[in-house]
């Protein structure tokens, strides 16, 4: 069995579900091709035993031999025990296709949600990809699973037919004819339930979806009541469920019975042509029953068949499905550059109408389009108008959406993403912090020393946060930090920003949660920390306004006034804006 | 993190009498239609039995015999569908009944429960434990029973048929008992361990699709399947593990289910030569051994599945052991019914202490009291215990020392829905529940008009977005994601429409620009005239603007008054609102004075 989880999931074919299925299939080749061995060797060792039992019939019973009774009974047993072993191993090695295909699907799903980053939820919801990596990896690992099973099945058909064939041809044909027409039939029925097997599952995906609402918005409903309607709410959903389930039941029902019918009939079939053919002497009574007992056996393969095809079929449905969200591409295409290739285009640098800018061609970072343009080193306050509009420019000057932002002078879209996000970090106030131990979070790469860590949270004002904390940094922070409160939070977030050190920190409101002692506290140790890196806070923070190097207002997406915060405290507009307290009306 | 509880083995077997005995007429109705399922299908092994000893004696009745079996075929199917329909019908409703029993205890949930236990535990509860339950009850429970019923009609037959024959059977017993016990002692555990360390893997996979912004932004790539790699070894080792003890049971079970049936055949040999048996009663006990030991096979087989199920019943009934407790609680002190006679709305907070772990208090010694009608902002560094205290004051966690009551009454002793009818919370955070804008405010009251949405949507100045993208647009989903400033927006309104004496806001301006806040909480004070709201917020606009600011520090409430109180005081609030308002600020503070 080959070590899980892997630690390289390899690149998957996403050109067809098939092709998925294929991909994996290769991946475990090992593991399914000794499966399939071993669902031979098992299916092998069940079919011979109604022959066997013949003979202990025909040679030990009725020839009154003690020896051959003794000698095909131990025979009997001895298959039983070879099946009993190969069942067990058949199962290990369903067990490592099984985990191996959905944990690897898992993997990679985990995997693409991470390089799908801030395209993600623009592309699918988070509850899709939930229900994708965790519910259509099951489908897929039974699927591989049923490989070693369906094939055991389908040789266990042949061997049976042959047997028959070679004991009495007429039966061996009706097996042979019976076999595929019986389960061609069985699908055939099975078609309209499988229908409606669907929608009871999509009604269940329903059922689930206000269930995990439930548990979402638990503590708001907590607040202001609403539990009585979610209960209800829940409760006509569930009773829907069950009517269609019990509806499909009945259907299910009626399906069973032919089945029964079916198999039956197929069974007497070849009794009473057996039976004959005892009575004229062509076949002894020992293989009457062992034939009849083949025709009783054959309904686990055949049913073994028809299963494994619908786990093939549910498989495939889910494949696609993975397939269909690993085929997402990041809305943003990669430059082609490094970031050493030259200067950007001339006409970029032309921009500088507003007195005292730095043209964007030397500055750091710039965003023509606005107006934005940081000179390398500084510390740089953005006050807007509307909030809206402090979302929209970080996502411009991180290149979250296309747009022409440079750096250096470089539009971003001739840089690789990865080069802009490695020297571009957006801080906004909804960045996931993730559960795990603290220092671990805090710094992902463990690339600084714990004296570092520690310097920087009493940077961010953190120290006092991890200090009251039980463990300190090795403390657990739960998912989306939810046993911190929010200004708790918005340090930790701070903290782990400053740690990533990136040659450029975009902040977005970092200080809306914090009392105005830790604010003013907060801004003048962030500052020094940013000492000669580029550093750009959206806020209209007074404390933090005031020590900003320049100061830009914005207003409808543009640069309206730029300065010092003093400057600019004589525009009327500015002033308003940034101005707290007592309204002067 | 406390993990939710899980119910004991006792706590889930009586439950499963309880539901068993639930609804005797169907049980009964089931079963007894699988009885007759079963003995339908006995018979066509005695009457091949007597065909294949015809045939050996040469007599010519097959068709006749074949003829016969075929109609005790047709009603074997027939009652096998009756059969299988009502075992289906009463195990949806069992189901049904389990699951929104579940869904209702989750609603009763103690919010820190919750909180200490993640959501993550919750929701795979609420899903994948469902689901299990959902799928064992609709195969491996009716597939039981079955078995069950065809192995004592199969017994009975062998009985009949040739009694002797009964003995061979008796050989698997001592092989079976013994390891059955020897598994099912370990599986339990074993599956239990599976579907927490499935719980983790999946919470980690969610967290890496809801932070995938955040993964983005700082690289976070390798760091997130290194996460999940991690999750992901623990849940394989714990499904090795019971793989393991299945690698032992599975073929020594195969095994000493196969003896009966070689012993059946070679005892029978003897017997047929002592004359003890016929041929007819060796070929018929073979058959019905052989598909004894296919039932057997068959009921391990489920019997593994069910341990799988009753493990996830074990988590769903765990849930409300949780609520049970909390019943408790209330139930006792429900008896001193308040007097109602004295209406009185002041909430008084006395002496309250409060952690959230043990030995780590975050409100010392907290007293003061609310008055009906007052405005009170309650500020202070964060850490100090707001909001903490905000879920007191709303009557969400009990305090652990001290008392927060209202007219003498604990306020975790009231009722929740007339207590919620009262005292409202509204939080920073946010949740947009699955549906339409229309859907989420309607939970707060759902007899309202569309004039009185409206009225609330424009008091909270969301009237416009919500106007352009219709009251009753499904929101989520594929569709438009709705933004944290908009959620906030909406559960704001959900407050103006519940319509409660009490409010307590914690922080519930805070996603909002401050501008639009500030003109919010001016829109809201004018609606709420009269109420008594308690906010809770950094900015400071909202203390000047109420009748009494409570200043906490570490724990303890350390100044009390009006704004001018407080800064002609000159302690912490004062400093508090100088730094606030920032160096380049106005100097003056006119309005009031």
């Amino acid at each position: 069995m080959r070590d899980i989880p892997l630690s390289d999931t390899g690149k998957p074919d996403c050109r067809a579900p098939s092709r998925l299925f294929l991909w994996l299939a290769r991946e475990l080749r090992a593991p399914i091709a000794l499966g399939v061995v071993y669902g031979i060797i098992t299916m092998l060792a069940r079919s011979y035993v109604p022959l066997v039992t013949g003979l202990v019939i025909d040679r030990g019973i009725l020839g009154h031999s003690r020896s051959e009774l003794l000698t095909w009974g131990a025979v009997m047993f001895g298959l039983v025990v070879l099946q009993a072993m190969t069942t067990t191993l058949q199962e290990r090695c369903d067990f490592a296709n099984n985990m191996g295909a959905s944990f690897r699907t898992m993997q990679l799903v985990n995997r693409h949600a991470a390089h799908l980053g801030a395209t993600l939820r623009e592309r699918i919801s988070a509850g899709e990809v939930m229900n994708i990596g965790i519910g259509d990896i099951t489908p897929i690992g039974a699927a591989l699973a049923a490989t070693s099973r369906g094939a055991g099945a389908a040789v266990a058909v042949v061997v049976v037919a042959v047997i028959m064939l070679t004991s009495a041809w007429q039966l061996g044909l009706i097996v042979l004819i019976g076999t595929p027409l019986i389960v061609w039939l069985l699908t055939k029925i099975l078609l309209p339930v499988r229908r409606k097997q669907q929608e009871v599952r999509k009604q269940q995906g329903e059922l689930s979806g206000i269930a995990i609402d439930i548990a979402g918005g638990l503590r708001v409903l907590r607040g202001i009541g609403g539990e009585e309607h979610y209960a209800r709410l829940f409760r006509s959903e569930s009773q829907r469920t069950r009517a269609m389930a019990t509806d499909i039941a009945r259907l299910q029902a009626g399906v069973a019975g032919v089945r029964t019918i079916l198999t039956g009939l197929f069974s007497l079939a070849v009794v009473w042509l057996g039976a004959h053919l005892v009575l004229t002497g062509q076949l002894q009574v020992g293989q009457l029953v062992a034939f009849y007992g083949y025709t009783v056996f054959l309904a686990t393969p055949l049913r073994w068949i028809t299963d494994s095809v619908d786990f093939m079929n549910q498989g495939r449905v889910s494949a696609d499905r993975v397939r269909q969200f690993l085929a997402l591409g990041r809305n943003l295409l990669d430059g082609l550059d490094g970031l050493d290739g030259p200067d950007g285009p001339g006409g970029l640098g032309g921009l500088g109408g507003l007195g005292g800018l730095e043209p964007a061609a030397r500055a750091e970072l710039a965003d023509p389009e606005s107006g934005l343009a940081f000179p390398a080193g500084s510390f740089n306050v953005v006050a807007c108008a509307s909030s809206a509009d402090a979302a929209a420019l970080g996502d411009r000057l991180g290149r979250y959406v296309e747009s022409g932002a440079t750096i250096a002078g470089t539009p971003l879209s001739q840089l690789h993403l990865e080069t802009v996000r490695e020297r571009v970090l957006i801080v906004r106030n909804d960045d996931y912090l993730f559960a795990g131990v603290l220092s671990d979070e805090l710094d992902p790469t463990h690339e600084a020393s714990p004296e570092r860590v520690m310097d920087t949270a009493a940077a961010a004002s953190a120290l006092e946060i991890i200090e009251a904390l039980p463990a300190g940094l090795d403390s657990e922070l739960q998912a989306g930090g939810g046993n911190f409160s929010g200004g708790e939070r918005q340090r930790l977030r701070l903290v782990r920003a400053l740690l990533a050190d990136p040659q450029i920190l975009v902040l977005i409101e970092p200080t809306s949660a914090l009392d105005a002692l830790t604010e003013a506290k907060v801004a003048q140790r962030v500052r020094a920390n940013r000492a000669g890196r580029t550093t750009v806070v959206f806020t209209t923070s007074p404390a933090v306004l005031s020590l900003a190097d320049n100061v830009w207002y914005v207003e409808d997406s543009t640069v309206a006034a730029a300065g010092t915060h003093d400057s600019l405290l004589a525009d009327r507009r500015y002033e308003s804006l940034v101005t707290r307290g007592v309204d002067l009306a | 993190m406390t993990a939710l509880p899980v119910a004991s083995r006792k706590a889930v077997r009586s439950y499963a009498r309880k539901v068993v005995l639930k609804h005797p007429k169907q049980l009964s109705l089931a079963l007894g239609l699988q009885a007759l399922t079963a003995g339908c299908g006995l018979v066509a092994p005695w009457l091949l039995g007597r065909l294949v000893e015809q045939v050996q004696s040469g007599i010519n009745r097959v068709t006749v015999m074949v003829l016969l079996i075929i109609v005790f075929l047709l009603l074997q199917a027939g009652t096998l569908s009756l059969a299988n329909y009502h075992t289906a019908r009463l195990t949806e409703k069992v189901v049904a009944e389990l699951r929104e029993d579940f869904v209702r205890d989750v609603l009763r949930l103690p919010l820190a429960t919750i909180e200490s236990a993640g959501v993550g535990d919750l929701i795979t509860r609420s899903t994948r434990d469902v689901q299990a339950l959902t799928q064992a009850a609709r195969t491996n429970v009716p597939s039981t029973l079955v078995t069950l019923t065809t192995m004592v009609v199969m017994l009975g037959a062998l009985l009949l048929v040739g009694w002797l024959m009964i003995f061979p059977c008796l050989l698997a017993v001592p092989i079976l008992w013994p390891i059955a016990r020897w598994y099912l002692s370990r599986a339990r555990d074993g599956y239990l361990r599976e579907r927490a360390s499935y719980a983790k893997a999946t919470e980690s996979l969610a967290e890496t699709i809801n932070g995938s912004r955040t993964v983005e932004s700082l690289r976070l790539n390798s760091w997130r399947a290194q996460r999940l790699r991690e999750d992901i070894g623990v849940a394989y080792q714990a499904e090795r593990y019971t793989l393991s003890l299945r690698s032992v049971f599975l073929p020594v079970t195969d095994t000493a289910i196969a003896i009966p049936t070689v012993a059946t055949i070679v005892l029978g040999g003897y017997f047929y030569d002592h004359s003890w048996v016929s041929l007819a009663g060796i070929t018929a006990a073979t058959l019905y051994t052989q598909q004894l030991a296919g039932l057997i096979d068959l009921l391990l087989y489920n019997q593994d599945k069910l341990q799988l199920a009753g493990a996830s019943v074990a988590r769903l009934l765990g849930v409300s052991q949780e609520r049970t407790d909390e019943l408790r609680v209330s139930a006792a002190s429900a008896e001193p019914r308040r007097a109602p006679a004295v209406p009185s709305r002041d909430i008084e907070v006395k002496e309250v202490c409060y952690g959230y772990s043990a030995g780590h208090d975050v409100l010392h010694d907290v007293s003061f009291t609310v008055r009906e009608g007052e405005r009170i902002a309650i500020v202070g560094p964060s850490g100090a215990g707001k909001t903490t205290l905000g879920r007191l004051l709303a009557g969400i966690d009990p305090p652990r020392k001290g008392s927060v009551s209202r007219g003498g009454v604990a306020l975790t002793d009231i009722p929740r829905s007339e207590l919620r009818s009262e005292i409202a919370l509204v939080t920073q955070e946010y949740h947009f529940f699955n549906g339409s804008v229309r859907d989420n405010l309607l939970l707060a009251k759902p007899s309202a008009s569309d004039d009185e949405l409206r009225e609330c949507l424009e008091a909270v100045a969301a009237w416009t977005w919500v106007s352009e993208l219709g009251l009753d647009t499904r929101l989520g989903t594929g569709t438009r994601e709705i933004s944290p400033a908009e959620a906030q927006q909406v559960s704001l309104a959900r407050l103006l429409l519940s319509d409660p004496h009490t409010l307590v806001l914690d922080e519930a301006t805070s996603v909002l620009n401050p501008k639009v806040a500030r003109d919010l909480e001016r829109s809201l004070a004018a609606l709420l005239s009269g109420r008594t709201v308690i906010s809770i917020a950094h900015r400071l606009h909202t203390a000047h603007d109420a009748d009494r600011v409570i200043v906490m520090e570490k724990g303890r409430i350390v100044e009390t008054g009006s704004h001018q109180e407080l800064l002609a005081a000159a302690g912490s609030y004062a400093a508090l609102w100088t730094s606030w308002q920032g160096t380049g600020a106005l100097p003056s503070t006119p309005g009031v004075a």
